[in-house]
């Protein structure tokens, strides 16, 4: 043993031994029965011996691990390559331009789907439809009329809608608040040629002045032929064929200015 | 390498690079500041480490670099710190043993450092980390001869170094 003791040291100090071989001679001299001429190699080995026992204190890896923790938290939400920024970017400015289009649409389409609006002109269409006319009042349907005045645009259904009861409703009043309401939407396609062809169709004198002045007030020159027919009417009341003249006049007037 | 891999990978590995910043540094306190610095620059990089041959070379390379850098920074504040190395020494020996082992501890612990730096790496990694000459030679970059020579200058030195203090004290 101690020969190979000698023997395994010189080879040692030549740099000629195993790892293996190493193990033994720091085995050999953490042992307590050392022979006194070799006891002056003993520190060396024991030195190295002691320094592998050395290891971080436990303080120094909780804190480790705890920084490791906090950076890996934090790398998930690291963009670390310049392609995935780039693409995010890209994303944001793509999103915002959705949002955009979206808020646009959604702002123009506001009026038309408003809900107030929506049923005001629903109830209006059940009331004023030409089969319901024996079931509602007069009245109601004026009420009806009326509710156009909350809408801020109309359709084609509801200047038609509007038409009709000025044409067809049995009642005068009824008649007389579709030819108002109507007038607010004299720039509508239809209304103002719906109220000049009404002139041949009304009867009642009270409509008749009404559609008149109306069509004087919007200056429709168009109307000069049906107004003219009407004050030549014999069997049209007096008042009416007056007025109907005085509108001639006007319309003319307006015309040809002197 | 996600954080379970980097862990199972180099967590391991940390004792022996602790070991090695204080084997240059000489103090607890700074050994583990060097030992954290190295562990977080191999973290924020660890989407490279895949490309190296050898993790453990590279860290092992990185603390020596490092322990050398804040030396030379410091300009060699020497800050010694003898108690733990006291502490492992004292198991079960006389106090009169004790001591006599401590100033054995204490003088070869000097003469390790009196090595030049290149000796003493590669001495400790040989003979505390019990690492082959071709895992030297992945640190190093010095060929597995050129290790050996060194190696065994590194002994000798030491030896020659103890014996001459004993002799000096014991003629003394």
């Amino acid at each position: 043993m101690k020969q190979d003791i000698d023997e395994l040291l010189e080879r040692y100090y030549e740099g000629e031994t195993s790892l293996a071989e190493e193990r033994i001679l720091r085995q050999f001299f953490q042992g307590d029965n050392i022979p006194a001429h070799l006891e002056s190699h003993a520190a060396q080995f024991r030195h190295f011996a002691d320094a592998r026992k050395e290891h971080p204190s436990m303080v120094f890896n909780n804190r480790l691990a705890e920084k490791l923790n906090q950076s890996e938290a934090g790398t998930v939400r690291r963009l670390t390559t310049w392609s995935l920024r780039i693409a995010a970017g890209v994303a944001l400015l793509l999103l915002g331009f959705a949002g955009g289009l979206f808020y646009d649409q959604w702002r123009t389409g506001e009026p038309a789907t408003s809900p107030v609006e929506a049923t005001s002109a629903l109830e209006m269409k059940k009331v004023l439809a030409f089969e319901q006319m024996p079931n509602t009042s007069a009245s109601e349907r004026i009420q009806a009329v009326n509710q156009s005045y909350e809408l801020s645009q109309v359709d084609q259904e509801i200047t038609q809608l509007l038409i009709n009861t000025l044409n067809f409703d049995a009642n005068v009043n009824v008649r007389l608040a579709a030819c108002q309401a109507l007038l607010r939407f004299e720039n509508e396609p239809g209304v103002r040629e719906a109220l000049i062809q009404s002139l041949s169709i009304q009867t009642d004198p009270n409509v008749q002045i009404n559609l008149i002045e109306s069509l004087v007030a919007i200056k429709e020159k168009r109307a000069v032929d049906q107004i003219q027919r009407l004050a030549r009417n014999q069997q049209v009341l007096d008042v009416v064929r007056v007025k109907a003249e005085e509108g001639v006049n006007r319309l003319a007037g307006h015309n040809s200015p002197s | 390498m996600d954080v379970q891999a980097f862990k199972q990978r180099i967590l391991p590995v940390q004792g022996r690079l602790f070991r090695l910043a204080k084997l240059f540094l000489r103090n607890r306190e700074e050994a583990e500041d060097a030992l954290q610095e190295v562990l977080m620059r191999l973290w924020t990089n660890r989407q490279e480490l895949d490309t190296y041959h050898s993790v453990e070379a590279l860290a092992v390379r990185m603390t020596k670099n490092l322990c050398l850098d804040k030396l030379k920074a410091h300009s060699r504040q020497k800050m010694d710190d003898a108690a733990d190395m006291l502490e492992i020494t004292a198991e079960g020996v006389s106090p009169y043993r004790q001591v006599e082992l401590a100033d054995s501890a204490d003088l070869m612990r000097r003469l390790m450092d009196e090595l030049p730096d290149q000796q003493k790496l590669i001495l400790h990694l040989r003979d505390v980390e019990e690492y082959s000459f071709e895992e030297i030679e992945q640190v190093t970059g010095l060929s597995v001869n050129n290790i050996r020579v060194i190696v065994s200058r590194a002994r000798q030195r030491l030896r020659e170094g103890y014996v001459k203090a004993n002799n000096y004290e014991a003629g003394y």
